[in-house]
């Protein structure tokens, strides 16, 4: 394909330079920690580091925990997917006036700038066994002491780490979907169908579901990834065994015991090839080269 | 077609709001709350103490919060100038799909983890623990999405106005003051917000490479966590969740006029 840019336009050398200070600020450094996690991990680097071997891998082969950890944030992760689209997509079609005017309009933009370290206090505050839930129910006459609330912080089914995801989440995806359905004229769209002897199910199966998915396929796998390496949420509100990848990670990489360092970091390389294929599957058909 | 109308609407409205507002709302009436326990659905009393603790100096906050605006302040005012100029290289080139997978790059790692297997390479560099190396350590995220960001505006149109200028006698300086910077002008502003949010609420990444030594707001919400004392906690969230989100309400456009990459 004949490039649109002329010669004379495309070499620059401000540019090129700006583009080089990223190679070295982002990309070398991540070249740099991949290789050092790797000769770690094969005994070539750090304190233990006696010559190759890959006694770690093997040993780490037989354990359960990192392979537990990358399979609990994988899950955690694809629950709070799951349940972000589906309140995203009912937002924002049950709300599309809504959405571009009055107070709702407002509000709904204030998560995005919520930090996850809050997002994670604020659910601990809200659903632990005295927090303001707790209160409710107690008020409500359901339970008389804290003891007697459901565990959801530090339970085993995740439910606070899941609510604290889905408080950073779901306000995107409303607003995202809320954007789609604008731009891709979903509303004549959908009318066609009806014409055209469609039912409203059909509407949201062949028109509205397909297209959403398109339009935010990497924006999914992005938010994915997100919350499949999220730390600070699981840290405060997660279970303790299995933890999920990045607790699990911090938790070998800063342990007394030298002999759990390399495990951190084939922890770390397995998420990187996890996340690697993820996100090239993602990008796979996505136009990165289109002309804008 | 399929918008909730009255009571529905009502209930459906009501509750996204309560579910955006809650912690903008739980978080200042916790940082003012003088003595809150269970069963009590509201404080007891409110007490300001906490905010004047912070007022007076007598807490390290006030000095925290300014170090995280001075950290956060450099990334975005760095990192846009340069995203804006390196994705003009990547949408020129001939292997734009290639160097823009590149710069996806850091967002194939998290924060944390990306920390652990960078630690070694910013000690040997005796950057941990100090602000250049937080800095440098935040601008790979914040760079790499600001390159995400511009790639879009480098487009034919924009190409053919700057080629016009040059059609017509002028420079590449009056190419760039006088046509790229006033169309870009809202772009830039969008990403050095965006920039900023990414540094102001960065924890993993400022945990390991500042190693204890730079404190920033996310980790003093942490540290207060950790001491069990939740009305601090509060005031530091509070500090850290209402200056972008009240910049958000008088400027929604800066945030989602375009796609742009999560987390």
């Amino acid at each position: 394909m004949k490039s649109w840019v002329s010669e004379r336009l495309r070499h620059r050398g401000w540019e090129a330079s700006a583009f080089a200070i990223y190679l070295v600020v982002g990309v070398l450094p991540i070249a740099a920690g991949l290789i050092y996690a790797l000769a770690y991990s094969v005994g070539l680097a750090g304190l233990l580091g006696k010559g190759f071997t890959l006694a770690h891998w093997t040993s780490l082969a037989g354990q359960a925990e990192v392979w537990l950890s990358l399979l609990t944030s994988a899950l955690i992760a694809a629950a709070t997917m799951f349940l972000t689209l589906l309140a995203g997509a009912c937002f924002a079609l049950g709300l599309r006036t809504r959405l571009r005017q009055g107070v709702v309009a407002y509000v709904v933009y204030f998560p995005l700038a919520l930090p996850a370290t809050v997002a994670a206090f604020f659910v601990f505050q809200a659903l632990s066994d005295a927090g303001l839930l707790a209160r409710v129910f107690h008020a409500l006459g359901f339970i008389r002491r804290p003891g007697e609330f459901p565990a959801m912080i530090h339970d085993s089914w995740s439910l606070g780490v899941i609510a604290a995801f889905l408080i950073l989440s779901v306000p995107y995806f409303t607003l995202f979907f809320s954007q789609v359905y604008r731009t891709e004229h979903l509303e004549e769209l959908c009318r066609l169908t009806l014409t055209l002897g469609g039912k409203r199910r059909d509407c949201l199966r062949r028109v509205i579901g397909p297209i959403f998915w398109r339009r935010g396929r990497s924006h999914i796998v992005l938010w994915f990834i997100a919350m499949f390496g999220g730390y600070e949420i699981p840290l405060l509100l997660g279970r303790q065994t299995p933890q999920m990848i990045s607790v699990l990670t911090m938790r070998k990489y800063q342990m007394f015991d030298l002999a759990s360092k390399p495990q951190a970091f084939i922890a770390a390389l397995l998420y990187f090839a996890i996340v690697s294929l993820l996100m090239l599957w993602a990008f796979r058909d996505e136009r990165l080269d289109r002309d804008v | 077609m399929f918008e909730a109308r009255g009571v529905r609407g009502a209930l459906l409205g009501a509750s996204l709001v309560a579910f955006c507002a809650a912690p903008f709302v739980l978080m200042p009436l916790l940082s003012l709350a003088g003595d809150w326990s269970f069963p009590d659905l509201a404080p007891g009393t409110l007490s300001p103490r906490a905010w004047l603790d912070f007022l007076g100096g007598n807490n390290p906050v006030g000095r925290v919060l300014l170090r995280s605006s001075l950290i956060s302040l450099v990334v975005a005012a760095s990192c846009t100038p340069i995203g804006f100029l390196a994705a003009r290289f990547v949408a020129y080139d001939r292997g734009r799909k290639r160097w823009l997978l590149l710069a996806y790059a850091p967002y194939a790692f998290s924060p944390v983890i990306l920390g652990t297997c960078l630690l070694f390479l910013y000690l040997r560099l005796n950057l941990a623990g100090t602000l250049t190396g937080v800095i440098l350590a935040q601008s790979m995220f914040a760079l790499a999405f600001a390159i995400v960001f511009f790639v879009p505006f480098w487009n034919r149109r924009v190409l053919a106005m700057e080629e016009l200028v040059y059609t017509l006698g002028g420079t590449r300086l009056q190419a760039f003051t006088r046509v790229l910077l006033p169309l870009s002008r809202e772009l830039l502003l969008i990403c050095f917000f965006q920039c900023f949010l990414i540094s102001w609420t960065q924890y993993g990444l400022t945990l390991l490479i500042g190693a204890g030594k730079v404190q920033t707001l996310p980790l003093m919400v942490f540290e207060y966590v950790n001491e069990a004392n939740p009305y601090y906690a509060a005031l530091a969230s509070s500090l850290l969740i209402l200056p972008p989100a009240l910049f958000i309400v008088f400027n929604r456009r800066l945030v989602f006029t375009r796609e742009r990459p999560a987390g």
